[in-house]
């Protein structure tokens, strides 16, 4: 059984006067249970020579509906002004826009797809899935 | 300006035969800029009696349309079989599962309503939103 933990921090200590410290970590396990997630995709980089819309990095049919996956999405570049959309659903409906060196991590059901969309040309998009069968 | 980063780490020296060690930070910038979120609702915990069907978390009304939010959300109970169901949208289309101990970190648009549905009574959840206005 795998062993995948992700841990993510919040901090600061000027944005009210109680400063903000938060540090989480989760391990990963299938559904319902306390077995780990033992497969995942590793970490892929596509890099999309034009804009582009709705290009497809989690695609809902080759995972098991209602389980825990886990996704995350992370934009490589270092502009403050290009971005990248994440939509899930055929609707493509937007859950964030990902800036330079931004990153979401999410559960993800495997029930929808998930699509990118970038703002501009010579865009990178990184991202791995984490999952069950 | 205020100043709020955010870090996270995924790691598993056995999920695959290439060790996973993967590091993530950005500091929370507001929508194509590099000014800093200035607003913040707390760290919000949530007690829900009973089981919750589509339940409003966060209101878009709430935010301005468009704008570069970030949201945390913590599933704070134990449970490995009872679990949150994260929703976007009026359609309440699903992101995934929140077992007890997991959470998710998301760029929010501030466009749609982010709802949960609970599997069980007496679940908690703690959740926080750093925006812009």
């Amino acid at each position: 059984m795998a062993t995948t933990t992700a841990s993510l921090t919040i901090s600061s200590s000027d944005i009210s006067s109680d400063a903000i410290s938060i540090s989480v970590t989760e391990t990963f396990h299938k559904a319902g249970t306390t077995i780990g997630l033992d497969q995942t995709t590793g970490m892929a980089r596509k890099t999309f020579a034009a804009a582009s819309s709705n290009q497809n990095i989690a695609l809902q049919s080759a995972y098991t509906d209602d389980k825990a996956h886990k996704l995350f999405v992370r934009n490589p570049g270092t502009s403050t002004t290009d971005h990248i959309t994440v939509v899930i659903a055929s609707g493509h409906s937007v859950i964030g826009k990902l800036y330079g060196g931004e990153f979401l991590f999410i559960p993800w059901s495997g029930n929808e797809d998930i699509d990118v969309t970038t703002s501009a040309t010579n865009m990178s998009v990184e991202y791995m899935i984490i999952s069950e069968a | 300006m205020a100043t709020t980063t955010a870090s996270l780490t995924l790691s598993s020296s056995d999920l695959t035969s290439d060790a996973l060690s993967i590091s993530a930070t950005s500091t929370l910038y507001k929508a194509g800029t590099t000014i800093g979120l200035d607003q913040v609702t707390g760290l919000t915990r949530k007690v829900y009696a009973t089981a919750q069907s589509n339940a409003t978390l966060i209101s878009a009304a709430s935010y301005t349309d468009d704008t570069h939010n970030r949201i945390y959300i913590k599933n704070v109970g134990t449970s490995s079989t009872d679990y949150f169901t994260i929703e976007l949208g009026g359609s309440n289309i699903v992101i995934g599962r929140l077992y007890g101990g997991d959470w998710l970190f998301i760029p929010y648009e501030g466009e749609q309503d982010i709802d949960i549905s609970s599997s069980a009574t007496d679940m908690e959840l703690e959740y926080m939103v750093i925006y812009q206005a």
